[in-house]
């Protein structure tokens, strides 16, 4: 009986909790995806018992209805009809789902949509930067030579534009106008403010007196999250002055008082509430790295990233400058800071190694290497801080690695490298290689232990356990909703007589072996595998019912007879199109046929979540 | 031991849903060995993935053997049962 679009549509909306509690739909190949002010409101068994509905599940703060191929889409419009809706496009529904995100998680999200798009610029530019610099301080005639002048300038270009680059990327983000996002960057490092870098050791900063404001003429260089900032709020006022100002003068005087707004506001309120917290931040550090025992520098290692994320890290050599010139002119900044960098360093080449998309790594490897020299900018911003996981692995790494350094005496002789290069400078260079491998070790081993790759930890949840027995457990051969075998719509399926299992309605047009074992037989029509695995299970997979009239046609088996296959591996492709437009049901069948050799044989229920 | 010989006549063979039958009426009969052989391969009948593993086809001569205490029986049950539904 074909589904009745318009009902269902209408019994799905019912039990939605009202229009108002619907912000945005879309639909995928089979799911019907809604974005839910308030999944309270959800009447989710009705939902999963609606006639049409093949399955109900939440995921990434979005509500997905299995529906189905080809019906989906019917389904679909007729919501629309009922709800008065718009079409979403996929990617609208997955911002509605974003702003729904707790707030931390939407700015590291933010943070994320920021920086990836400038990667490409600074990942390859810090690396280069390294190096340059680290050949520079081995080959003191390289330092002063024209190449290393040219080399250093284009290098560090990237870096010591950031804010501009920052700017650009969040007007996008935020839906500003890129050129102004641009000169609002711009101006946060325009070269008549003093560069930040220098500002550490003078005396009297120049300032201007605007209305009760005292600004300090200091740039922003280097500075990430106060700019993100002023451009979030130029954004805000362009938008707001677009609707309010006629559009005939639209075209300057929306640009030039927005660019004049949010400067000002950056320079009077938001720079001075950083300026303020770096000082004390500044005090506090200098202060911390004097506690003995060690501990001062383990607190130092661990929250040293941080401070990076802030864009803080750029007042430290008047720490390290403090140190050369006591007594003693021993940096012992340097260690904790280098322990730190190279723990980021060691959780970024985990997340390389570790990750299952060629993306990730490309980013990953580069951004390690670069962090190992002491540029710490792309493995944090561009890989572990998106995964935050390995950032905080970073940070135990980093406060293990700087508690060593700082309990042996390490120091340096000099300031401005960490990393490898810091071995030009360091006091005992073997203690240092222990510092290193403690922080960089440690870090690489718990985002190892603790990181997952969100796409593999998509994947793994898709192979659950169907059904176990003493002898091991069988995972699904494909991602869908699982339904016990009495539910199979084949009496000798429903019925046991090919042994006990499950049903799964197929997401994907593929079926993976359900443990490592060997293949024990196809079938001509190459609909169907048996598959002999650990403790002699044997596990038929079936795709489809009746579909053994379909002669093959559609399906493509991928292994032959005794061929040794690992669980995943994928064993029949299949077209779940065919066999639905040749009129059989899809649902891929999946049964122990020995179950009555085991006692402890037993299907898990996954009807509760499907 | 009993032998019954037959040509299968159902166009698809033997595929899972006649083997898992023929697999549940064999294990009617524990004591009783009852087997299957297509060509030069015989299999158990209570195997189901041996007997897929056959891959009979349409037109095939199949030979159902049954050796046991209650073979006459076992080879009356399932040789009907091929008759009727092969």
């Amino acid at each position: 009986m074909a589904l009745d679009y318009r009902k269902c549509a209408e019994e799905i909306f019912s039990h939605l909790g009202g229009r108002e509690n619907v912000i945005s739909a879309a639909h995928c190949a089979t799911r019907l995806r809604l974005a839910i002010a308030d999944n309270g409101k959800v009447d989710v068994p009705a939902l999963e018992d609606t006639e049409g509905v093949k399955g109900v599940f939440n995921s990434n703060g979005q509500l997905q209805l299995i529906i189905g191929t080809g019906t989906v889409n019917k389904v679909y419009e007729e919501f629309l009809a009922i709800t008065g809706m718009t079409a979403a496009t996929k990617e609208e529904v997955k911002a509605a789902a974003a702003a729904k995100q707790p707030l931390p998680q939407k700015m590291v999200k933010t943070l994320g949509d920021v920086f990836v798009p400038i990667l490409p610029a600074i990942v390859a530019a810090g690396l280069m930067m390294g190096l340059v610099q680290a050949l520079g301080k081995v080959i003191p005639s390289f330092a002063g030579s024209n190449w290393y002048g040219f080399l250093d300038m284009v290098s560090s270009t990237a870096f010591a534009y950031l804010p501009v680059l920052v700017a650009i990327s969040s007007a996008r983000v935020f839906g500003g106008n890129l050129f102004l996002g641009g000169v609002v960057g711009l101006a946060m490092i325009n070269s008549s403010l003093i560069n930040a870098w220098s500002v550490a050791g003078m005396e009297s900063i120049p300032s201007w007196q605007l209305l009760f404001f005292n600004v300090h003429q200091v740039g922003y260089q280097s500075h990430v999250i106060p700019v993100i900032i002023a451009v979030w709020l130029m954004c805000w006022i362009e938008k707001r002055l677009h609707k309010i100002v006629p559009e005939i003068i639209d075209l300057f005087v929306t640009p030039l008082v927005t660019v004049l707004a949010t400067t000002f506001i950056t320079f009077t309120v938001i720079g001075p509430i950083f300026s303020t917290a770096e000082t004390y931040i500044l005090s506090f550090a200098q202060w911390l790295v004097t506690v003995g025992y060690g501990v001062g520098a383990l607190v130092m290692g661990a929250i040293y990233p941080l401070t990076v994320v802030c864009g803080l890290h750029h007042m430290y050599n008047v720490i390290e400058v403090g140190m050369l010139s006591s007594a003693e002119g021993l940096n012992i900044w340097m260690p904790i800071a280098s322990a730190a960098n190279f723990a980021q360093c060691g959780a970024c080449l985990a997340v390389a190694v570790k990750t299952h998309q060629m993306k990730t790594r490309t980013v990953a490897v580069p951004s390690a290497l670069s962090a190992s020299l002491g540029i710490t900018e792309p493995a944090i911003f561009g890989v572990n801080f998106r995964f935050m996981k390995p950032f905080i692995c970073g940070m135990i790494g980093g406060a293990a690695g700087a508690m060593f350094g700082s309990i042996v005496g390490l120091g340096g002789s000099s300031y401005g490298v960490t990393g490898f290069p810091g071995y030009l400078i360091i006091n005992k260079p073997l203690l240092y290689t222990i510092l290193l491998a403690i922080s960089g070790g440690v870090a690489f081993l718990l985002t190892m232990v603790a990181w997952k790759d969100p796409e593999a930890a998509e994947k793994k949840q898709q192979s659950k356990i169907v059904m176990t027995c003493e002898a091991g457990q069988i995972l699904a051969p494909t991602a869908g909703k699982v339904v016990p075998h009495t539910q199979i719509p084949d009496e000798t399926f429903a019925g046991g007589i090919l042994g006990q299992g499950v049903g799964i309605v197929p997401e994907e047009d593929v079926v993976v072996a359900p443990f490592d074992g060997v293949i024990s037989s196809t079938a001509q029509t190459q609909h169907a595998v048996g598959i002999t695995g650990p403790g002699d299970m044997e596990v038929l997979i079936h795709i489809g019912v009746d579909t053994v009239k379909m002669q093959g046609d559609g399906f493509q088996v991928l292994v032959k007879e005794g061929d040794k296959v690992t669980a995943g591996q994928p064993l029949i492709r299949f077209s779940r199109k065919k066999i639905q437009a040749a009129g059989y049901s899809d649902m891929v069948v999946v049964l122990l046929t020995n179950c009555d050799e085991y006692t402890q044989f037993q299907v898990l229920d996954h009807t509760a979540k499907a | 031991m009993k032998q019954f010989t037959y040509i299968v006549k159902d166009p698809l063979g033997i595929h899972a849903r006649p083997a898992g039958q023929i697999v549940k009426q064999a294990k009617e009969y524990p004591d009783t060995l009852v087997t299957i052989t297509k060509g030069e391969k015989t299999v158990n009948a209570t195997h189901l993935m041996k007997l897929m593993s056959l891959g009979v086809k349409t037109g095939d001569t199949i030979v159902l053997t049954c050796e046991g205490p209650n073979e006459e029986n076992a080879l009356e049950v399932i040789g009907n049962f091929l008759c009727d539904n092969l």
